[in-house]
């Protein structure tokens, strides 16, 4: 027991060092060195005679003590650096693979929402701290964020960072709680889609520095992707106007082909059968043949409407601008409509003074046509339709008037939108919805106004379309002198 | 009336269509040469030596406008295309090519009879005939250069009756705007159609009974203008008199 004594004495203290390390690693540099402390006093009070005393009787063993809480310090500071080291590497290990997943995140976004949920979580992960989206508006306002609240000085200078439009980041100290908020203006180079708030919370000058500048980097990274989805999203609008584009060429193409073809051979049979001498003489035979034909144009001028109606929808209206004479216009869609308009009379009332108009007449014959069926939808058998052209300064205005069931106050907000029938004649007067939706779109596309007036239900209404007409001077319309 | 028949030649692929030409042709003394195709129509017009071409556009081997122009090429038969699209451009562009006119589908065949008859007799009218071309009530006398309505001779400016000329000599037929404007202004204001729609305006208001519903110099929107041999029914489409 003698004899091993002083072997123990010098191995103990080194056996102590063991919770010196343990508390370095784990815990830091103020347990380890409170850890070498109680270690040396153990050792000290169990195993340096007099045991079970503080006291220590050989000098040579208090320096012994000393020594090894001098390597007990040290190793404990030692470790704890490494600790650090340690730590720092799996914090910045850490902050990769989160800026990786982040960038990954962002590759995978297709949409602005998308993104702005993809920031908040990535700024909240590295940061601890949350971060508030504002939305841009339209009208170039920002929305007040949903999650959140957002101080009053950082909303105020909010609207200030917007009006400055900048990329850099601009600070902002919430005088209640002393946290610094940073703020950048994300935008596309198309338009400014919101702004990011962020709380860094309060700290030194230096750790705010260095958030600050995780934060840049993070925001440039929202920035690139901003862009890049600014990218897509024209190429995916390209993409669909394209589609929209060979649907409507497909309709155009096939489905007029195909619904035309029948109506042509049904329409051209019954001429022919119109023009037997068997048929001509019977008069029954004859009304049959002539429903046939009256029917055969109603499904032509509805074939017609929808793919003016597709024409539209696929935004393909570009008007062939020519000089045409308005009278010509309104004669054309007369005719054109005939075999509808036979159960009214129709009276043209053309001023002698009307300009040249500049238009696709194609076109305007078509609204008028439209403005002409309606009239005779709405009007009854046997009532007068008034087909009006007049000049007002160097505008032309065309009216359709009837004398038909009117227009209520309620109906009249609602006139051009499409699809849109009033309740009153849903039942009794058929129809698509269309007709006028169509008129409104094709003058709009001419550099045309139209409009509807009524005195009231049952009174009647007159469409009106106004067309620019030809700044030509008056001799040069009407008179002779030109040769 | 005993007349040899006219032959007309169908191009067009859909059988019932062609059903219903023939008829409508054979009711009025035509006689009748159908082609389903344009290979098989191309043969016939060289072949059988139709007076008078119907002509699809849409054909399953080749485009109405490439047979149109094939034809062209080495004969002036006169053609008729028939179509679905009517696109204004695509109209003038075939007068251009040299159709002598067109029909939009569905249609009756009385228009489509009213077209031929008059492609027909542009075709064959010869020098020793009548020079007088007479449209309804009006009578253009293209040798003496008169002109009268319900027998009262009127007064017509040069270039109104330039206009009033090339339209008689195509009566019945379309002739379009760059054509009209080529022959009246030859020079500097061939483009501007605005002066052909001033000028019209003024030769209806001399022959016109109703300047603002025309019915003998009508137009065809976008394309041209036609001077109409029968006075036009407003309501359209009467079935034409029965030849005998």
């Amino acid at each position: 027991m003698l004899t091993e004594q002083p072997i123990a004495a010098s191995l103990v203290p080194i056996a102590y060092l063991v919770p010196v390390i343990i508390a370095a690693t784990r815990w830091g540099i103020w347990p380890a060195t409170l850890a070498s402390i109680v270690s040396m006093a153990e050792a000290d009070f169990f195993f340096f005679p007099p045991i079970f005393s503080f006291q220590v009787d050989d000098p040579q063993e208090v320096i012994d003590l000393l020594l090894f809480l001098v390597v007990a310090l040290v190793s404990s500071n030692l470790a704890s650096r490494l600790r650090q080291e340690t730590e720092t590497l799996r914090q910045r290990e850490r902050d990769i693979q989160n800026l990786y997943d982040f960038s990954r995140r962002l590759a995978a976004c297709f949409t602005v929402s998308e993104l702005v949920s993809a920031i908040d979580n990535y700024l909240a992960q590295t940061l601890g701290q949350p971060a508030v989206f504002f939305a841009a508006r339209s009208d170039g306002q920002l929305e007040q964020p949903k999650s959140g609240p957002v101080p009053k000085a950082v909303r105020e200078s909010v609207t200030s960072a917007i009006a400055a439009a900048g990329n850099s980041v601009r600070s902002v100290i919430d005088a209640s709680t002393q946290n610094v908020w940073l703020l950048r203006v994300v935008s596309s180079e198309t338009a400014i889609l919101g702004l990011v708030a962020v709380n860094i919370g309060a700290g030194s000058t230096d750790t705010l520095a260095i958030k600050t500048h995780r934060v840049e980097a993070i925001l440039e990274e929202v920035s690139l992707t901003l862009q890049r989805i600014d990218i897509e999203k024209a190429m995916e609008d390209a993409r669909l106007r394209l589609q929209a584009q060979l649907l409507r060429d497909a309709f155009h193409g096939t489905l007029s082909h195909e619904l035309r073809t029948p109506l042509a051979t049904i329409r051209g049979s019954a001429s022919v059968l119109d023009s037997v001498p068997v048929i001509q003489k019977d008069e029954r035979a004859r009304s049959l043949v002539e429903a046939i034909t009256d029917e055969v144009a109603e499904l032509d001028g509805f074939i017609q409407s929808l793919l003016n109606a597709t024409r539209v929808t696929a935004g393909g209206v570009t008007p062939h601008l020519e000089w045409t004479d308005p009278r010509d216009i309104l004669n054309a869609a007369i005719k054109a409509r005939a075999r509808r308009l036979v159960a009214h009379k129709i009276e043209t009332e053309l001023a002698d003074d009307l300009p040249l108009v500049n238009v696709d007449s194609g076109l305007i014959e078509e609204s008028c046509g439209q403005l002409l069926e309606n009239a005779a939808k709405y009007s009854p058998s046997g009532s007068t339709i008034v087909v009006s052209a007049r000049r007002k300064q160097n505008d032309v205005v065309l009216s359709i008037s009837d004398q038909g069931v009117g227009i209520t106050v309620d109906e009249q907000p609602h006139l051009g939108r499409r699809l849109f029938r009033s309740q009153r004649h849903q039942a009794s007067i058929p129809g698509s919805g269309l007709g006028f939706w169509i008129a409104s779109i094709f003058v709009g596309a001419n550099g045309g106004t139209i409009d509807i007036t009524s005195p009231g239900q049952g009174l009647g209404a007159t469409a009106s379309i106004t067309l620019p007409g030809s700044a030509m001077k008056q001799y040069e319309l009407t008179g002779t002198t030109h040769e | 009336m005993n007349r040899p028949a006219n032959s007309v030649l169908l191009i067009e692929d859909e059988s019932k269509i062609r059903r219903f030409l023939r008829a409508g042709f054979e009711l009025q003394g035509y006689s009748v040469i159908e082609a389903e195709n344009a290979t098989d129509g191309l043969k016939a017009a060289t072949f059988s030596a139709p007076d008078l071409i119907i002509l699809d556009l849409n054909l399953p081997d080749l485009h109405g406008s490439e047979v149109l122009e094939r034809i062209r090429s080495w004969s002036n038969v006169p053609v008729i295309i028939l179509s679905i699209v009517s696109s204004e451009d695509e109209k003038v562009r075939l007068l251009q090519a040299g159709a002598d006119d067109y029909v939009v589908k569905p249609f009756g065949m009385a228009e489509l009879l009213a077209r031929s008859e008059a492609a027909l007799r542009r075709y064959f009218k010869s020098a020793t005939e009548n020079p007088v071309v007479v449209a309804g009530p009006l009578s253009v006398d293209l040798v003496t250069r008169t002109v009268s309505l319900n027998k009262q001779p009127i007064r017509l400016t040069r270039k109104e009756y330039r206009l009033l000329h090339i339209l008689a000599t195509h009566i019945g037929l379309v002739v379009t705007h760059d054509q009209l404007l080529k022959d009246i202004w030859s020079g500097n204001q061939r483009d501007n159609i605005q002066y052909l729609r001033i000028l019209v305006r003024k030769l209806r208001q001399k022959i016109e009974t109703d300047p603002n519903r025309p019915r003998l110099l009508v137009t065809e929107s976008g394309v041209g203008y036609r001077l109409q041999a029968r006075l036009e029914d407003i309501a359209a489409d009467s079935p034409p008199e029965i030849l005998k």
